[in-house]
């Protein structure tokens, strides 16, 4: 099989998809990142290496999510893209004539607005990571509940209880109160559920024209207390595609399949690299009192990449090495 | 005697009225280092916990120029237009900035034009005084400060950022021309001492420059337009920079050049919330692509590129769809 592979290295998972020639999902592969996303992108390419059928060849491949540049570094990409246009590139495919995209991710929540197959308004969550995926997660730990089972306790609920959503940390401390008082568990979730959608819709998705149809993805997709509270807030079906968890990457590799096509070669480094030793380090350049922290990353002792030098000191020495 | 200004806040409008102005009177000036992460480490320990995030770089400019300077120019700037006034931080600054320690003598001067533009003059008058009792001294070089300073709004009126004026005045560059207008262009609205200062606004202007856009700020347009535009609104603002960025946003919105529009906002600022506001909603009701920045001291940069990225990404992708 020949296709194209799409990377989304986010706080919370690392995500990899194939992509075939029609832009049609062959394989998912999705990894919590564990603070170390440069092991699970190579742990990632490796599982896919091996999943994938013999004679697969990799025509192109794309990198978006917060940690996007180190990954493109890593394995070669041949686009790197920011995850709210690689999230729109994915969706307007998977369903034509999305009007709405909520996407809940491990710390980033974004909305973004189409109107005939063209992005017309985005907005991202500014300082406060309430209501995103991490919150979540640490609230089914404190709870002793899997996350996997969040939503279908909360669909339980008869009648929810109203938690104050504003901020993760006073949604917390309102929380133990009401369990406190002797509501149920149950109850509790789908109150949760709502609170973060009232801030979400209050914050992100504020002064924002939400039309159907609306989908929505991202990891907190996967909860149905969170679709069933967005459904009752906006009046209208949610859709949630079938592989919503990874969009980001399967923009990534759409993009990726574009470039490609284009250039006519791909970049992409080849499966060995999970084989190869990756490090990162950084250091403060005490060149002038702008004291950048320099990261650098060496693959197999060899530095390949340098960032975070305002001046470019740095990051073009590399380039001029490379060059001789 | 050594005269130390603040590289900061109303430096990017005022600095080569002042500096002409020393300098006619015998006075060398001295500016403090570019805007760094020490300069505002030290603001932040140093500032006082409510103000906003350029006001806290203020204090790490005054502190960078103890040991450089004799003297301190620290005016307290109530209003530069009639019938308008700045920001009450300004008001206060000379009695923040009072109480740090081991600071060389401040020139405190009150500059009010809320009344007429007599005024000036007699401000002036009192900090000439500090080198010279002759009348007709201080009233030459205040003429040729102001000559200065009609110079510098001119060039900035042509097209220029303050830094690229003030190096033309300087004689530091070649005149050359200037950049057309044919690619994509953003206009650019915020506090001059936020877009301007390359640490604050983590150099958004030659970001987006070297993304393809060309960037059109509010001191691009002339006063006369700025206020017939601004007079649009029911009811005038009461802050000149707010009126400033309205008058150019409205102005802007009209002209089928601009591809997008950015506004910059502080981190609790609160005229930056209302413009920004006021703004939003004239660029949606005239279907221009709005991004709203907010910029506080967290020196992730990953967050604002995605946006910048995705934000120049939807403009280009409207452009392509339907027509400019």
């Amino acid at each position: 099989m020949k296709g194209y592979i799409g990377i989304d290295v986010g706080s919370v998972s690392i995500n990899i998809i194939f992509i075939d020639d029609g832009g049609v999902v062959a394989d998912a592969i999705y990894l919590r990142t564990q603070g170390q996303p440069i092991a699970m992108v190579q742990k990632g390419l490796k599982e896919l290496s091996g999943r994938l059928p013999a004679g697969s060849k990799v025509r192109g491949v794309g990198a978006t999510g917060s940690g996007r540049n180190l990954a493109g570094i890593i394995v070669g990409a041949d686009a790197v893209k920011n995850e709210i246009t690689a999230h729109a590139i994915a969706t307007s495919q998977v369903v034509p004539g999305v009007q709405t995209i909520l996407e809940i991710g491990g710390q980033d929540s974004k909305i973004i607005i189409l109107r005939n197959g063209v992005v017309t308004d985005f907005a991202m969550n500014t300082v406060c990571a309430a209501g995103t995926g991490s919150f979540l997660d640490q609230q089914a730990a404190r709870l002793n509940i899997s996350i996997d089972q969040f939503g279908e306790i909360a669909l339980q609920s008869g009648s929810s209880v109203r938690i104050a959503g504003r901020c993760a940390v006073f949604a917390e401390s309102d929380m133990i109160h009401k369990q406190q008082m002797g509501c149920g568990l149950p109850d509790i979730l789908a109150g949760l559920c709502e609170a973060l959608v009232r801030n979400y819709l209050n914050n992100v998705g504020k002064g924002k024209e939400i039309l159907a149809p609306v989908v929505f993805q991202g990891g907190v997709a996967a909860n149905v207390g969170m679709i069933r509270a967005f459904e009752q807030a906006l009046g209208l079906p949610i859709k949630v595609p079938p592989y919503y968890n990874v969009m980001g990457a399967v923009g990534a590799a759409l993009l990726a399949r574009e470039t490609a096509a284009k250039k006519g070669y791909s970049l992409f480094k080849g499966f060995g690299i999970s084989d190869m030793e990756y490090k990162t380090g950084s250091f403060e350049c005490p060149g002038c009192s702008n004291l950048c922290e320099v990261i650098q990353v060496t693959e197999d002792g060899r530095i390949i990449a340098r960032w975070g030098d305002r001046c470019g000191k740095w990051s073009n020495a590399l380039r001029e090495e490379k060059i001789s | 005697m050594k005269i130390g200004i603040p590289r900061s806040l109303l430096y990017y409008y005022y600095y080569p009225l002042w500096r002409v102005f020393f300098e006619e009177l015998g006075a060398e000036v001295v500016l403090s280092s570019h805007s760094a992460k020490g300069i505002l480490a030290a603001g932040l320990k140093n500032a006082v916990d409510e103000v906003c995030l350029p006001v806290k770089m203020f204090y790490g400019h005054v502190l960078d120029l103890v040991g450089k300077a004799d003297m301190i120019f620290l005016p307290r700037i109530v209003s530069v237009e009639k019938r308008e006034y700045i920001c009450p931080k300004f008001l206060g600054l000379p009695d923040m900035i009072r109480c740090l320690k081991n600071l060389p003598p401040l020139i405190e001067v009150d500059i009010n034009l809320y009344k007429n533009n007599k005024d000036f003059y007699s401000a002036v008058k009192n900090i000439g005084n500090i080198f010279t009792k002759n009348h007709l001294d201080i009233w030459g070089a205040c003429l040729k400060a102001l000559k200065a300073q009609k110079k510098y709004f001119k060039l900035m009126q042509m097209g220029l950022m303050p830094s690229e004026a003030l190096a033309l005045i300087e004689g530091r560059v070649e005149d050359k021309s200037l950049p057309d207008g044919e690619k994509m262009n953003i206009a650019l609205l915020g506090h001059p001492y936020n877009i301007y200062d390359p640490y604050i606004s983590m150099d958004i202007i030659n970001r987006f420059r070297a993304m393809g856009a060309v960037v059109a700020t509010a001191e691009h347009v002339s006063g006369k337009i700025v206020r017939n535009y601004a007079a649009r609104l029911p009811k005038k603002l009461f802050w000149s920079l707010g009126n400033r960025m309205i008058g150019a946003a409205f102005h802007y919105l009209e002209q089928p050049g601009i591809s997008g529009m950015v506004h910059v906002a502080a981190f609790g600022c609160g005229p930056d919330s209302m413009t920004g506001g006021i703004i939003e909603r004239y660029a949606h009701s005239s279907g221009i692509p709005f991004l709203n920045l907010t910029l506080d001291e967290h020196t992730g940069e990953a967050g604002v590129m995605t946006r910048l990225e995705a934000f120049l990404d939807m403009v280009r992708w409207r452009k392509a769809a339907f027509g400019s």
